[in-house]
């Protein structure tokens, strides 16, 4: 007999949660959100379960509501404290336990979808299908997006060691 | 890549709170609690069938019952705590039993209509010997398919406990989907938890005026099957886009068509809702499939 979806999504969370957390930090920058993040997205996968139409692809549907609550957070936390210029992810300073105010900003040179494709693919470690189910994003266009991705960052580091 | 590596180690040192533990919890339970809710619901629906009767006499008592269920106004409102449906028609749990026998567990709730207005009485008492018959037939039949079932399954080397361990579960039930002024709708169903090939499902819908079963002829009106054709088709295409459903083609025994046999129920906003069961029209896996008409 098949088993419970509910069950399977409820496992699969609670195996996971320490990645789920990561991926919600990384975006939220500070704990306090990134625990709301993950609470949030628990609660709407769970009550959203019906629509995993098929339980193989639970890992992308839960990124996928994981990260959509993370940019939301975001979104509004920006909303709430305008900063001066336009700027992707402008995330005013939050002093956070873990010392970093702004992680991995050496990619921050990368244009934002490139940027993201390259933190899924080498921090979450997700492969590039997955991540471009959770990007809706065809195949072909996430790896075009990482090589190019790949090579700028190359061309930077060899500047800063010159 | 450097920069890679350090971005990953700096990653992977992100600590977790404990506090992630005890949320992640909450919103489990949480979510539980609500499924809970649901369920109780049902169960309090289940509280209300007050008739327990023994299996052999509940087909005498059925006679009496409906006779005075359907003559008499009073007697029906006195049955009290029944789930009533407006004022003119009440929807009751006339015979309800649950037992186990060899591992094969049953329960069956056979529903059925009464309305108040003493008039429409004779349209009533033939829908509810109608389900009274359908019910009572899907029972017999579905434990008579697990026996065979667990004859073989012993026959072929299966022992007592293993045969057990599969819990092997009939129901039979109903569920009201609109109580509107103008309609009462209703499906009844049976299912059997170790195979859905033998599901079924009747969906009743009645006029509250003169207790008639509405068709879908009625309902849709004239050259609305057409219509009803038309909206059905364009409404496959959004979720073929949307949701990823793959519905079999005309030729591979898909949709050809909605026709006076075709199942539907009426919602809450009055309109129309075209059922087609699963394996209907499009693979299992995306269950029984409905469109909502809008009149």
């Amino acid at each position: 007999m098949k088993r419970d979806p509910y069950e399977q999504i409820v496992s699969y969370i609670v195996e996971n949660q320490e990645k789920f957390y990561r991926l919600a930090f990384r975006y939220a920058k500070n704990q306090e959100d990134a625990l709301d993040i993950v609470q949030n997205a628990v609660c709407r996968a769970l009550d959203h379960y019906r629509e995993l139409r098929n339980p193989d692809a639970v890992k992308t549907w839960f990124y996928r509501i994981l990260v959509n609550e993370s940019l939301a957070l975001v979104k509004q936390r920006n909303r709430e404290m305008p900063v001066g210029d336009q700027g992707e992810e402008e995330i005013p300073y939050y002093e956070t336990g873990f010392e970093t105010g702004n992680l991995f900003e050496e990619l921050d040179v990368l244009e934002p979808d490139v940027r993201d494709i390259i933190k899924f693919k080498y921090l979450e470690e997700l492969t590039l299908k997955e991540i471009s189910e959770i990007m809706e994003l065809n195949l072909n266009t996430v790896k075009a997006k990482l090589y190019r991705g790949l090579k700028q960052l190359k061309e930077t580091m060899q500047e800063v060691e010159v | 890549m450097s920069v890679l590596e350090d971005a990953k180690k700096t990653y992977d040192q992100i600590p977790i709170p404990d506090e992630l533990h005890t949320r992640v919890e909450a919103a489990i339970r949480n979510s539980q609690e609500g499924m809970r809710r649901e369920r109780k619901m049902v169960m309090i629906r289940r509280r209300n069938q007050r008739f327990r009767v023994g299996a052999g006499a509940a087909a005498a008592a059925m006679a009496i019952f409906t006779v005075a269920l359907n003559s008499n106004a009073a007697f029906a409102k006195e049955m009290g705590n029944i789930p009533v449906i407006g004022s003119v028609a009440q929807i009751l749990t006339f015979r309800a039993y649950e037992k186990e026998e060899d591992g094969i567990g049953i329960s069956v709730e056979i529903p059925s209509v009464s309305m108040i207005a003493e008039d429409t009485a004779g349209a009533a008492e033939a829908i509810n010997e109608e389900i009274y018959n359908l019910c009572s037939r899907y029972a017999d039949e579905a434990v008579e398919r697990a026996k065979e079932y667990r004859q073989a399954f012993l026959d072929t080397g299966g022992t007592e406990e293993e045969w057990l361990a599969h819990k092997i579960q009939i129901k039979v039930g109903y569920e009201i989907k609109a109580q509107t002024d103008r309609y009462l709708s209703f499906v009844v169903t049976g299912m059997e938890n170790w195979s859905s090939a033998y599901s079924q499902s009747v969906y009743y819908t009645l006029d509250l005026s003169d207790a008639s079963q509405v068709t879908l002829e009625e309902l849709l009106g004239e050259g609305g099957f057409e219509k009803a054709d038309e909206e059905i088709r364009s409404q496959m295409e959004s979720m073929e886009s949307k949701s990823g459903i793959q519905f079999w083609t005309e030729e591979e025994g898909g949709f050809s068509g909605v026709t006076e046999e075709t199942k539907f129920y009426v919602n809450e906003k009055n309109n129309p809702v075209i059922v087609f069961d699963k394996y209907e029209i499009a693979p299992g896996a995306f269950g029984a499939i409905e469109f909502e008409l809008e009149r």
